[in-house]
């Protein structure tokens, strides 16, 4: 019905088309423009279909408060902690398998359709048009399949290396196939040494295995496929001997790999600048010893020179790969340099691969310090644009980085580096998330420890938490300089950020951070201060509150139980939590808990600085909390503290509000008087007293704890020592 | 005009024997009365008036496009468009696919969105789950349906804590 188009009412556009054919199309444009009329047209730019798209997404750069793209943009779905990040991304990508698995494992149903007439159901369909080959099943090559060369040509072509060799030996083996195919075959096979490569599609799982990858190791098949698919080719071809050389450098086999070349030398075969590539990366392999290495190195390209074989950067990268896999030393050093003046004269610049090489040569962790960065940075930051060459560029950046921070430890470099990478597309060469990781640990350090403030918080603003976390170490170290900077606020907050990190468990980071907050608490404004006594009365109830959720039995058989606070990170919480006048503060339940955990000894160790706690003891006192002034001056006497006898004297004058003299005198007195007539709270403190002046406490010690607890303000009732 | 179409089967049947589990037989079609203006797309007040609806429940079909909008975006149903009825089984399938694989978790309509060969899939789910299992689901929903519909399917869901925080009235 629409079928028949009425041209009248189409006839404007149906010309619009037919002008533009001829104007457009058919014209000649301008090349270079000389035109009559002095209006030219600039010559005609040919674009990608993507052209567009990587125009509007370089606009928009990445935003430092969103999640990374492969989290779900979702509150409950970003991952705030290193661990939770890790987890969920390898989640998506197991489901992202179970589904690849399905769709192999019943791959007749993704290319059927059901509902088709039944002398269709069975023919192919693809529902794309065109059709999309990521998504197609792939084809199952087994034992009873019916093959040809095109599978094979396929196989190759994909690089399905198992299904290929089977594919293989299905056609029969080496006899029946052209050479062609048997060439792209021995290719194949030296590339991957006759293992399935690692799949594209999962990186999530590839960065996991991935430090384990590089090793190097002769792990080349002697007298494998490989090698039986060479001898079976008949002229052997310059293409065949390069590729098994390649293929026997690439997987260390650096004698079999020489012995080829030699001979292909002598037979007068062309032989191609990979190859010595290869072999220039190996040299490790053949000599031993400095002196036997350079000199092996020198005849290869000298060999290289002779056989008229331009050298191109992969070249200079292998050379310094392997000088710098040799160890240290000024020799060696100086010989690198002379190999990269020598590229140089060639014009050969050095790659980022090269670079990186250089960087683990001269910047040892115990070595000298060399400032060889700086130069590298001069000539990359006048580049237009890194352009990624081989899979070691991405190595880079985060030893440069490493390199800033542990061998220079300066900022400026390490800002100058930072602004390199951020600068147009180079973020792409940062490398897979567990080198950005690595990357950023060291960036963080190294603004920790030499930046001045306020470009280290510019930086924690802007990385923590949707691009970064700070690991464990980084933490103490970010800890460390906001104490340094007296930010109290901040401090407040990295408890909250300890917490959501999911390291509020270790100890020895909850101490450090309630030691930089009272080392920092006096010179706070007033709000500040309360915002760090609310973060340290949490740090306290933190540890009760995991307790709590696992259950009181379980506690002890959790696999990883809480660990104990230590009895100074308890003093530091009850100093910062005594700092308030007000009598009906929260605040003070917290120190009253502080001081029974102190005494049922269930914080690790003894306070080293007691004179906290007598000047919690004043405070309490002022405040009107005689329990938890008694409690104070209890544990002090209880542990043995001289300071019990002054603080408990001090206290009893505070309370009784008379001097100094008249207590001393009244203490004088005998205990059994003083029971009557004094407050309970009162009279624990004279206990206390005692006990520290005799080392004995009184016969009614029990009793009198317990009138205390009873009296005190708190409702727990504490537990008989 | 389904009636119509019932008769036209009717009619063609007796003549071409048509095998039992053809496509044409098997199908029921669905006729309704005239009534169906009235009632189509709306819910019956409940006897205690607990019935919860979601907002896009609780708006009555003709408000489409004025207060809620469509649950499947495709040019296929404009006129001319391509695919109509492989486009309507696909958004069932993916409906389903959803329910089913979601399970009791998707509290609001599936939305289904394409634009050029992307097909876009929208819904609320309950937090009733790990954030874990939850990313497993989604590379899974999507690998899945991308290969079965052979274009890329993205996801984008959003949280909510539980189903009363979809629920708009209660009738």
């Amino acid at each position: 019905m629409y079928s028949n188009i009425i041209l009248s009412r189409r006839w404007p556009q149906f010309t619009c088309i037919c002008r533009s054919l001829t104007t457009v199309e058919g014209q000649k444009l301008p090349q270079s423009s000389k035109s009559t009329d002095g209006i030219s047209p600039p010559p005609r730019i040919h674009r990608n279909p993507t052209d567009i798209l990587q125009a509007l997404s370089a606009t928009v750069g990445r935003d430092p408060t969103a999640a990374h793209f492969k989290y779900h943009d979702d509150p409950y779905l970003i991952p705030l902690s290193n661990f939770r990040k890790r987890s969920y991304a390898l989640s998506a990508e197991a489901g992202r398998k179970a589904a690849a698995w399905v769709r192999d494992e019943h791959a007749v149903w993704f290319t059927t359709r059901e509902w088709d007439p039944p002398s269709k159901i069975k023919t192919p369909y693809f529902n794309a048009d065109p059709r999309i080959d990521a998504y197609a099943p792939k084809p199952i090559y087994n034992d009873e399949s019916k093959v040809t060369e095109e599978d094979l040509k396929y196989t190759i072509s994909n690089a399905l290396l198992e299904d290929s060799i089977k594919v293989f030996q299905l056609l029969g083996g080496t006899d029946t196939i052209n050479d062609d195919l048997k060439l792209n075959f021995l290719q194949l096979l030296c590339f991957c040494n006759e293992k399935e490569p690692d799949s594209l599609e999962w990186l999530e799982e590839n960065w996991f295995s991935a430090n384990t990858r590089e090793r190097q190791l002769t792990t080349w098949k002697v007298g494998g496929l490989a090698d039986k698919i060479f001898a079976s080719l008949e002229p052997k071809t310059p293409e065949a001997y390069c590729a098994l050389i390649l293929g026997m450098a690439k997987h260390y086999q650096a004698e079999r790999a020489y012995a080829l070349t030699q001979e292909a030398i002598e037979k007068g075969i062309p032989l191609s600048t990979n190859v010595f590539n290869a072999l220039l990366g190996c040299v490790g392999f053949m000599k031993e010893g400095t002196a036997l290495r350079t000199e092996e190195l020198k005849k290869l390209l000298s060999q290289m020179a002779q056989l008229d074989l331009t050298p191109n950067d992969k070249t200079l990268s292998a050379c310094l790969r392997s000088v710098s896999a040799w160890g240290s030393g000024k020799m060696l050093q100086q010989f690198a340099l002379q190999i990269v003046t020598e590229f140089r004269n060639l014009g050969i610049e050095p790659g980022l691969a090269a670079y990186y090489h250089l960087l683990c040569l001269f910047c040892k962790e115990r070595g000298p310090r060399v400032d060889i960065l700086s130069d590298i940075l001069n000539n990359l930051e006048k580049r237009e644009k890194l352009i990624p060459k081989e899979p070691t560029d991405t190595n880079f950046f985060i030893t440069a980085m490493g390199v800033c921070n542990d061998h220079l430890q300066n900022y400026k470099m390490a800002e100058r580096l930072h602004a390199l990478l951020m600068k147009g597309d180079n973020y792409k060469l940062v490398g897979d998330a567990y080198k950005e990781s690595i990357y950023y640990r060291h960036l963080v350090t190294v603004a920790c420890r030499h930046a001045p403030f306020e470009k280290t918080t510019e930086i924690l603003d802007t990385l923590v938490p949707n691009v970064y976390v700070p690991e464990p170490s980084v933490m103490e170290e970010i800890i460390k300089t906001l104490e340094i900077a007296g930010a109290g606020e901040r401090l407040a907050q990295a408890w909250s950020q300890l917490v959501v990190f999911g390291v509020a468990k270790r100890v020895k980071l909850v101490e450090r951070l309630l030691n930089a907050m009272c080392s920092c608490y006096d010179h706070q404004s007033d709000e500040v201060k309360a915002n760090m006594r609310t973060a340290a009365c949490d740090i306290l109830k933190y540890g009760q509150r995991t307790q709590e959720d696992g259950g009181p039995i379980a506690t002890d058989t959790l696999r990883t139980p809480m660990p104990k606070l230590s009895a100074n990170a308890v003093t530091n919480v009850l100093q910062l939590c005594s700092d308030v006048k007000d009598n009906a503060a929260p605040e003070w339940e917290v120190v009253f808990e502080g001081l029974q955990k102190l005494r049922k000894s269930e914080a690790a160790g003894v306070p080293s600085n007691p004179q906290t706690l007598a000047n919690v003891a004043q405070k309490a006192t002022a405040a009107g909390k005689l329990g938890v002034a008694a409690a104070a001056v209890q544990y002090l006497a209880e542990n043995g503290f001289e300071e019990a006898i002054a603080a408990s004297v001090e206290t009893l004058a505070a309370m009784l509000n008379r001097p100094r003299e008249d207590i001393e005198a009244m203490l004088q007195q005998k205990t059994a008087d003083l029971d009557q007539s004094l407050h309970p709270s009162a009279f624990a403190v004279v206990e206390a007293y005692n006990l520290a002046k005799t080392g004995v406490g009184s016969s009614n010690m029990e009793a009198s704890n317990n009138s205390t607890s009873s009296e005190s303000d708190s409702d727990t009732t504490s537990d008989d020592e | 005009m389904n009636i119509a179409l019932a008769k036209l089967v009717q009619s063609i049947s007796p003549k071409v024997q048509l095998l039992p589990w053809s496509p044409i037989t098997s199908s029921q079609i669905h006729t309704s009365l005239p009534l169906c203006r009235i009632v189509s797309g709306k819910y019956r007040i409940s006897k205690k008036r607990d019935k919860p609806l979601t907002y896009e429940m609780a708006n009555p079909p003709h408000y489409i496009a004025h207060r809620k909008t469509w649950n499947s975006w495709n040019t296929s149903n404009i006129k001319g468009g391509l695919r109509r009825s492989e486009t309507a089984i696909e958004d069932e399938f993916i409906r389903r696919f959803m329910s089913g694989t979601w399970h009791g978790l998707v509290c609001s309509e599936v939305i289904i969105k394409r634009q050029f060969n992307h097909i876009r899939v929208a819904a609320i789910v309950r937090r009733a789950v790990s954030p874990t299992k939850m990313y497993f689901l989604l590379g899974y929903s999507e690998e899945l349906l991308a290969n079965w519909l052979q274009c890329p399917v993205t996801l984008e869901l959003q949280t909510v804590d539980s189903f009363q925080d979809v629920v708009f009235k209660y009738i």
